[in-house]
């Protein structure tokens, strides 16, 4: 089924994508993550000493501050906080500096669609780009569901508002391997078959939903080819990918 | 799509890997002892990178990312800079740019016996050797080398500290001598201590030379 998308993208084409790490001059670790026209600034301190009172001690802490473009901080803001803690808590090893926190600052610099997406993306560059140690990287992605029951990805603000139900997924990304059967795999399936977040608004069906995540999954193997790009030239650079 | 998963070359030694990249089969390296240095993890029966850098193996066994940064990973052994944040009665409390802070025992001079203890104020810069650096405890720095003798550590008076990224230290301290510092030390006199966490101290005999040579060193970093 062809579909009309307002730019001319096919059903499971993404927006051109941009990434710069090293950017901000006093962070310890920072990255500049574009989608299209939306574009996040993510910025971390530490690890720091220290951890706050109800954290616990034994492991390291990640605080997220997200500061939107405009407006005062609300329950929204709180929520995305939250979802970016427990995604950025998953991926990162916790136990290797205990009793330390680490900031991590998302400022919205735009917001046209898949917000929450391109933040996770750019935190966890942020993250490498400080070098706190991490079992792998988080590759986030949105698909939504038409009324018409199609799926498409990385929709534009107008088209998220258009649609009836979206999902933000986080995938781990493709690991590369010396092991000769390939990635490591946890109880018998590969890492790359697992899921780190998932966070749906609207309703969709169960078939929906998991057309979805095959749809989210495939994306996610151009994303983790887009990072491990950027990642092996130099720091300073910036780096547009298609 | 291409089947990433076929692609898995000898080794990833000498080659950017990313955290998660599982670097070394250890399945096939039995009975060997190997020694894994910043940046990787084992995994099961696997060693798996943490971060992201270029793999490193120094003959015959050890191991590690080579990556730049601008926070430091304490390792015993390392020369440093560190600068007092607070006294106490047994050591000086003192920032190395780490996760956690560095103590200084007071007695950790050469000749150093409690009637003469050295007074630092908080801010004063220190020219220090990390002595141990274990997992889940502060560091422990000392002025003296491992025979006891103060071989240049300690207060740095005067001059100016500029902080780098630890590539960059690394780079400086590297031998044969870096060609930045070489080719600085034949225009210009000035004397110079690098901290392997981040941090370069500069003195010269004027301010107009401690300058040109701080903006030199930072501006070598490409």
């Amino acid at each position: 089924m062809e579909v009309d998308r307002e730019d001319g993208r096919s059903q499971n084409q993404l927006r051109p994508l941009a990434c710069s790490r090293s950017i901000l001059h006093r962070a310890h670790g920072s990255a500049s993550w574009s989608q299209g026209d939306t574009k996040v600034l993510a910025a971390v301190y530490g690890p720091r000493a220290g951890t706050k009172k109800n954290e616990n001690p034994e492991k390291a802490c990640i605080e997220v501050i997200w500061k939107p473009k405009t407006g005062q901080i609300g329950k929204l803001e709180k929520e995305y906080e939250m979802i970016l803690k427990r995604t950025l808590q998953s991926i990162c090893i916790l136990t290797v500096n205990p009793n330390t926190t680490t900031s991590v600052m998302i400022q919205v610099v735009n917001d046209d669609g898949a917000l929450l997406p391109s933040a996770i993306n750019a935190a966890c560059m942020a993250l490498v780009d400080a070098g706190i140690p991490m079992r792998h990287l988080a590759v986030a992605i949105c698909c939504c569901v038409a009324r018409s029951g199609l799926v498409i990805l990385d929709p534009t603000k107008l088209e998220e508002q258009k649609m009836k139900a979206f999902a933000y997924l986080v995938f781990p990304n493709l690991v590369h391997s010396v092991l000769p059967e390939g990635s490591p795999s946890v109880q018998g399936e590969p890492i790359e078959n697992g899921i780190i977040t998932s966070v749906t608004h609207g309703t969709m069906s169960v078939d929906d939903y998991f057309y979805c995540l095959e749809r989210g999954r495939a994306a996610s193997t151009k994303l983790s080819d887009f990072l491990r790009r950027n990642l092996q030239q130099q720091p300073t650079n910036s780096s547009k990918a298609g | 799509m291409e089947n990433k998963q076929s692609s898995s070359p000898a080794s990833f030694i000498g080659s950017t890997v990313i955290p998660g990249d599982v670097v070394l089969d250890l399945s096939s390296m039995a009975n060997q002892t190997i020694k894994l240095g910043d940046g990787l993890r084992e995994d099961r029966d696997a060693i798996s990178a943490m971060k992201a850098g270029t793999l490193r193996c120094k003959k015959p066994n050890k191991y590690r990312i080579e990556s730049c940064q601008k926070r430091y990973v304490p390792c015993a052994g390392d020369t440093v800079l560190g600068i007092v944040v607070d006294s106490k009665r047994d050591d000086f409390l003192i920032d190395i740019k780490g996760p956690a802070l560095a103590f200084l025992p007071v007695l950790a001079f050469e000749g150093g016996t409690r009637r003469n203890i050295p007074k630092f104020e908080v801010g004063t810069l220190l020219y220090l050797r990390v002595v141990k650096a274990k997992f889940g405890m502060n560091p422990e720095l000392s002025c003296t080398d491992a025979h006891g003798k103060a071989a240049e550590f300690g207060l740095l008076k005067d001059g100016y500290m500029f902080e780098t990224s630890t590539g960059l230290s690394r780079k400086l301290l590297s031998s044969p001598t870096c060609p930045v510092l070489e080719s600085l030390g034949k225009k210009l006199p000035f004397e110079i201590a690098v901290g392997l966490n981040g941090r370069v101290w500069v003195n010269a005999a004027s301010p107009h030379t401690i300058i040109a040579a701080a903006n030199a060193i930072m501006n070598s970093e490409s």
